[in-house]
């Protein structure tokens, strides 16, 4: 693949650059600086890649290295920024499901890395399980294992947040928010005609 | 409804119920992962991206 082509197609990735490291950083700003390194780097090691694989797969790759071999850069996953909690809310049209979506990325940070990131991957960012696999460098199996326990333990906890809202004195008004925009949604949500 | 059947579509309906919504439940939370990595996806590309590229294309040729 020549440089012009190569160049193209990498730069229609960077969207995808961003949600993966948004994804792993948590913070917008530290993603980015991920994401853009990750695409120099790409782009150096340009020559190694094999044409007609999965570019997205292989810059993912060079991404999640970069991620994990740098523990020390400020890039490293923190618990979710007010801010970025803040700027969900408000560009949200729906404060209901932004408060859902926050929920959610509590409930993502509560997960073990691996099974965070086998999660998002597939579920969020539709890779195969064999590319994630091959991000991931290992075996498809346990990229099976790792999405199937990771969405068996988001339900689990964003479940035990609902059932604890229950008599719960010191219940936030978002919780309660949450709780009841929740219910309205499933009881208003389209019913199979069987049902 | 006589009393007995109405008695055998209550016992049928927790079960029932429960998969429903633990489907709708885990439909949701599929949705809104979706929705997670889209929402980054969807934004603009910050200039700085495409300057780096640029920049790397560049001195990469003058070499």
């Amino acid at each position: 693949m020549d440089d012009q082509a190569f160049k193209t197609e990498l730069a229609e990735l960077i969207p995808h650059l961003r949600a993966f490291a948004r994804s792993l950083c948590g913070n917008a700003t530290a993603a980015d600086d991920l994401a853009q390194e990750a695409m120099l780097k790409a782009w150096k090691a340009r020559a190694s890649y094999q044409a007609g694989t999965n570019l997205k797969a292989w810059t993912f790759t060079i991404l999640r290295n970069l991620f994990y071999s740098e523990k020390r850069r400020s890039w490293r996953r923190q618990q979710l920024d007010p801010e970025v909690a803040e700027a969900t809310l408000v560009s949200n049209d729906n404060p209901s499901s932004a408060i859902e979506l926050l929920s959610l990325r509590n409930a993502l940070d509560e997960l073990p890395e691996d099974q965070r990131e086998a999660l998002i991957l597939v579920g969020a960012g539709g890779l195969s399980y064999e590319e994630t696999a091959e991000i991931c460098g290992c075996a498809i199996g346990t990229i099976k294992s790792r999405v199937s326990r990771a969405r068996k333990a988001i339900t689990e906890i964003l479940e035990s947040k609902m059932s604890g809202l229950t008599g719960n004195d010191s219940l936030s008004a978002a919780d309660a928010f949450e709780d009841i925009m929740r219910q309205a949604d499933e009881l208003s949500r389209d019913l199979p005609a069987d049902a | 409804m006589n009393y007995k059947a109405s008695q055998m579509s209550q016992s049928k309906k927790p079960d029932a119920d429960a998969s429903r919504s633990k489907k709708i439940r885990q439909k949701r939370i599929g949705d809104q992962l979706r929705r997670l990595y889209d929402d980054v996806t969807n934004e603009p590309v910050p200039d700085e991206f495409l300057s780096l590229l640029e920049q790397a294309d560049k001195s990469s040729k003058q070499k």
